[in-house]
């Protein structure tokens, strides 16, 4: 557990916020024996976006989050809001981070 | 190739909610997920972004959500192998269904549209009653290490609709190969 955010602090610190986001989520799954997690964040300038364990491919998208509310998904469910609300908050602050870093914050969605 | 920077600018295309990558077969496959907020060119554009991120082979899926019911999963077509015989003047594309295959055909004198035209063969072998023909394969672009940006379009005579895919290859042939495959694929894989 120690080690887990330790890894996770670290991605933090110097890495990028998406992949600090891909982190926590891959570490949930790790933590709780999970068999599959995503969060679901509204982002200005990006909407709402969804995050999948693993950077995985949604495919045919069987729990729907593509049109879930926000919140963080866990399968099997694990109700947690506290971590939710981390979990959202993480993934915004992601988003903010990368979009500056890159420049594109402010910029309007394309076309 | 820094995948957080192209995941970032895919999620930035309008309508696009949520972004997976994969390999398979030593391609690169990027996942979009895209909203009924969309518009008509993000295939192109994240194909686009794609290319200029991936260093090696890249493919693009689309999936497009509206206010219906899920997909069906779905079954695709893959390229196995793709030959050339200068001395008969003939291209031969070897495609598969799970563990079967089928080949196309068609002379390389007709240049790059060829290659449609023989992965528009192989598929009919799997799908007999394909309504769709070959059309044209366009490179709109060469990278500086000699990788190829294909576009291909395929048409339905009767329906008059146009189907366009673009892909990668390390020949101009084999990324119209993969970009006629890219065209088809989604509208017939519930037909396979």
């Amino acid at each position: 557990m120690a080690g887990q955010l330790e890894s996770l602090v670290d991605a933090a610190r110097t890495g990028s916020g998406l992949g600090t986001v891909y982190r926590a989520l891959d570490e949930l799954v790790e933590l709780y024996a999970l068999e599959d997690a995503a969060v679901v964040v509204d982002v200005p300038g990006f909407g709402r976006q969804v995050l999948h364990a693993g950077r995985r491919p949604l495919h045919d998208d069987e729990h729907r989050w593509h049109a879930a509310e926000p919140g963080l998904y866990l399968q099997p469910p694990l109700e947690d809001p506290v971590l939710s609300g981390l979990m959202q908050a993480l993934s915004a602050l992601g988003f903010r981070h990368d979009a500056t870093t890159s420049g594109r914050a402010g910029e309007p969605a394309n076309p | 190739m820094n995948v957080d920077e192209l995941e970032l600018a895919l999620r930035a295309l309008r309508g696009v909610v949520a972004v997976g990558f994969t390999e398979a077969d030593g391609i690169f496959i990027v996942e979009l997920q895209a909203g009924a907020e969309t518009y008509d060119e993000l295939a192109r554009d994240a194909t686009l972004l794609a290319a200029q991120h991936a260093t090696g082979p890249v493919a693009v899926e689309l999936v497009r959500w509206g206010d219906g019911e899920p997909p069906q999963r779905e079954t695709r077509l893959r390229l196995v192998e793709l030959t050339t015989d200068p001395a008969a003047g003939e291209l031969t594309v070897r495609l598969a269904r799970g563990d079967e295959e089928a080949v196309g055909r068609a002379s390389t004198t007709g240049g790059l549209p060829a290659a449609v035209e023989a992965t528009v063969y192989a598929v009919r072998a799997f799908l007999a009653d394909l309504t769709y023909l070959p059309g044209w394969a366009r490179t709109v672009e060469t990278t500086p290490d000699r990788r190829f940006l294909v576009m291909a379009s395929i048409t339905d005579p009767i329906a008059r609709t146009h189907l366009r895919g673009a892909a990668e290859g390390g020949t101009p042939i084999e990324g119209a190969v993969r970009a006629t495959l890219a065209a088809l694929n989604r509208t017939i894989s519930r037909e396979l």
